[in-house]
């Protein structure tokens, strides 16, 4: 079986970063992440390196879940920390005929390496720790243009119902002998799926935005929903946000006296 | 004089491609009625019902609800008269949980906050969905589903119900539950119910009068009189309940009745009238002619 691209299938837990507001949630954590995402420092991205790993912990969201999700990040991040320490110039460390490593680019790899997970593991307690629903309405709330929830909320609707269309196409494909594989015929066939998952997606695409307008869609889509911003949400907002600036109070104070 | 809830006048509608979808199609349905639209695969009964709330417009021929042309008047003032619930729920079902789903269209309709949520809550109580509230439509089963589709128009408190296939891909538990609720629906709150069906058994307790479409309309006619028609029925790819044939082949062997019961309800009134009547038990008999016409009646509804 495939299994479900579920971002909120730990939503349910409670910690107190469930608990948090999710437009609070959202607009700290986004602050969090720039900034340290523009810091320069190495120590300073290794503070903010570990304590995203603390509000990953503090998510209580389960080490395989977690890890499941970075695994494929890391295909991308992992690169960065190979190529940069041969390509960047500056002091070299070793050399070996023509392949130089440099401290300069040692350094920015790290760099780059540690901002990117960050990043990303920080996206966790921002978006897994809400019902996917609550963040797209949260968004809404705060302002983000209607026709992106709207985007973000047909993708998530609409990704369970593609999933098992190619996972029945799938089904009935290997109850006739197919075998998936990398042999051209076998991709073929798979093309010849997807092309048909596309058409279908065409089609019923017709026949929601049918069923949208039957119930008086007009291009806006509206949503009811109460959020309330208790103390708690406050403080805990305003603590990540007061980090994140400090983090770069630190950095430009730190320059300076260096 | 009944009240015309939908009238169909000359309703011409071709396909992009050029084939002709529907031909020269008219019909009336009054107010508290139950229409069955029946015809083979292919027939338009979808593009058909497609009309009914303006969806498809601007083909030949007019289409009024409650005396208002579904041509001229804005599309918001005919969905607030006209629901219409898809085949397939997922299409229907396109917000992230069901509450957002039934709250769509009432706040389409520019409804106040709590004037929806109230239709919300009333409409989850009436079709007994409650605790489904948060539930996403990938975490709920085909009959809730199709349940939840039906309630997603039901908040928009339409006058006229149109169903295309409401009871196809269910379990038969979900089945007799649906047919319940738009029974229900129709009687209590006198909502007008048209329905296209291929369920010939779900016909006779859902509509008082059938229309059978081929792109034309072929016939119209009361259950009774529809079903009776073993030629149409078999030109259009149709069936009918198998109550019914069976007492149509107890006919055959001498049992006596006039008007053949479309429902197992009705099958049991008439088996014991029939008692009743003749002294407490039923006569039935083989004759020479017997064969022949169980033979003649099979035939009848042999499709090749």
């Amino acid at each position: 079986m495939i299994e479900y691209p579920e971002i909120d299938r730990y939503a349910s837990l409670d910690s107190p970063l469930h608990q948090f507001d999710p437009r609070a949630k959202i607009i700290a954590f986004l602050f969090l992440i720039f900034s340290i995402v523009l810091l320069n420092d190495l120590k300073l991205v290794l503070i903010g390196f570990l304590v995203s790993i603390l509000f990953l912990i503090a998510s209580k969201l389960p080490l395989h879940f977690v890890i499941q999700h970075l695994k494929g990040v890391s295909l991308f991040i992992i690169p960065f920390l190979v190529i940069m320490p041969f390509t960047v110039k500056g002091n070299e460390i070793f050399s070996f005929y023509a392949i130089k490593v440099t401290y300069e680019g040692l350094r920015y790899g790290i760099l780059v390496v540690l901002k990117a997970f960050s990043a990303v593991m920080l996206i966790f307690p921002m978006v897994a720790t809400t019902k996917f629903e609550t963040t797209l309405k949260a968004l809404d709330k705060l302002k983000v243009p209607n026709i992106l929830v709207q985007m973000l909320m047909f993708t998530y609707r609409y990704i369970f119902v593609f999933v098992n269309e190619f996972q029945r196409l799938l089904i009935a494909m290997e109850s006739r002998g197919f075998k998936l594989g990398t042999s051209s015929y076998a991709l073929r066939t798979i093309g010849n799926a997807l092309g048909m998952l596309f058409v279908r997606s065409y089609e019923r695409a017709e026949r929601v935005y049918w069923a949208m307008r039957s119930r008086g869609y007009a291009g806006r889509q509206k949503t009811l929903v109460k959020f309330k911003m208790c103390t708690e949400d406050y403080v805990l907002a305003v603590f990540i946000i007061a980090f994140a600036v400090c983090l770069h109070v630190v950095c430009y104070a730190g320059v300076g006296v260096v | 004089m009944k009240k015309e809830a939908i009238s169909v006048k000359n309703l011409t509608y071709t396909y992009p491609d050029g084939t002709k979808a529907l031909e020269d199609v008219s019909l009336e349905v009054y107010e508290g009625e139950r229409i069955a639209i029946v015809g083979p695969n292919g027939a338009g009964k979808t593009t058909f019902l497609l009309h009914l709330n303006g969806i498809l417009r601007g083909s030949d021929g007019q289409v009024e609800v409650f005396g208002k042309s579904v041509d001229k008047v804005k599309r918001e003032e005919i969905i607030k008269e006209v629901g219409i619930v898809f085949q397939d729920p997922d299409d229907q079902l396109f917000m992230p949980t069901l509450f957002d789903d039934l709250a769509f269209g009432p706040i389409n309709m520019g409804l106040k906050e709590g004037e929806v949520r109230e239709r919300v809550e009333k409409t989850i109580l009436s079709l007994g969905l409650t605790g489904y509230e948060n539930r996403c439509p990938h975490h709920l089963s085909g009959g809730e589903k199709k349940k939840a589709a039906l309630a997603a128009v039901m908040s928009m408190e339409p006058r006229i119900l149109v169903l295309d296939e409401p009871t196809a891909n269910l379990d038969p538990k979900s089945r007799a539950e649906l047919i319940k609720i738009v029974k229900d629906l129709n009687e209590q709150e006198g909502i007008t119910v048209i329905m296209a069906t291929h369920d010939v058994n779900a016909v006779p307790a859902l509509a008082d009068r059938v229309f059978v479409l081929n792109k034309r309309v072929i016939a119209e006619g009361t259950v009774q009189e529809i079903f009776s028609d073993g030629a149409l029925m078999k030109a259009n790819n149709l069936g009918v309940p198998e109550v019914f044939k069976l007492f149509e082949v107890l006919r055959c062997f001498g049992y006596n009745c006039k008007e053949l019961p479309l429902s197992i309800d009705e099958a049991i009134e008439h088996l014991t009238r029939t008692v009743e009547v003749n002294g407490g038990h039923i006569h039935l008999h083989i004759h020479e002619h017997t064969h022949d016409e169980v033979k003649k009646l099979r035939s009848k509804y042999e499709h090749h």
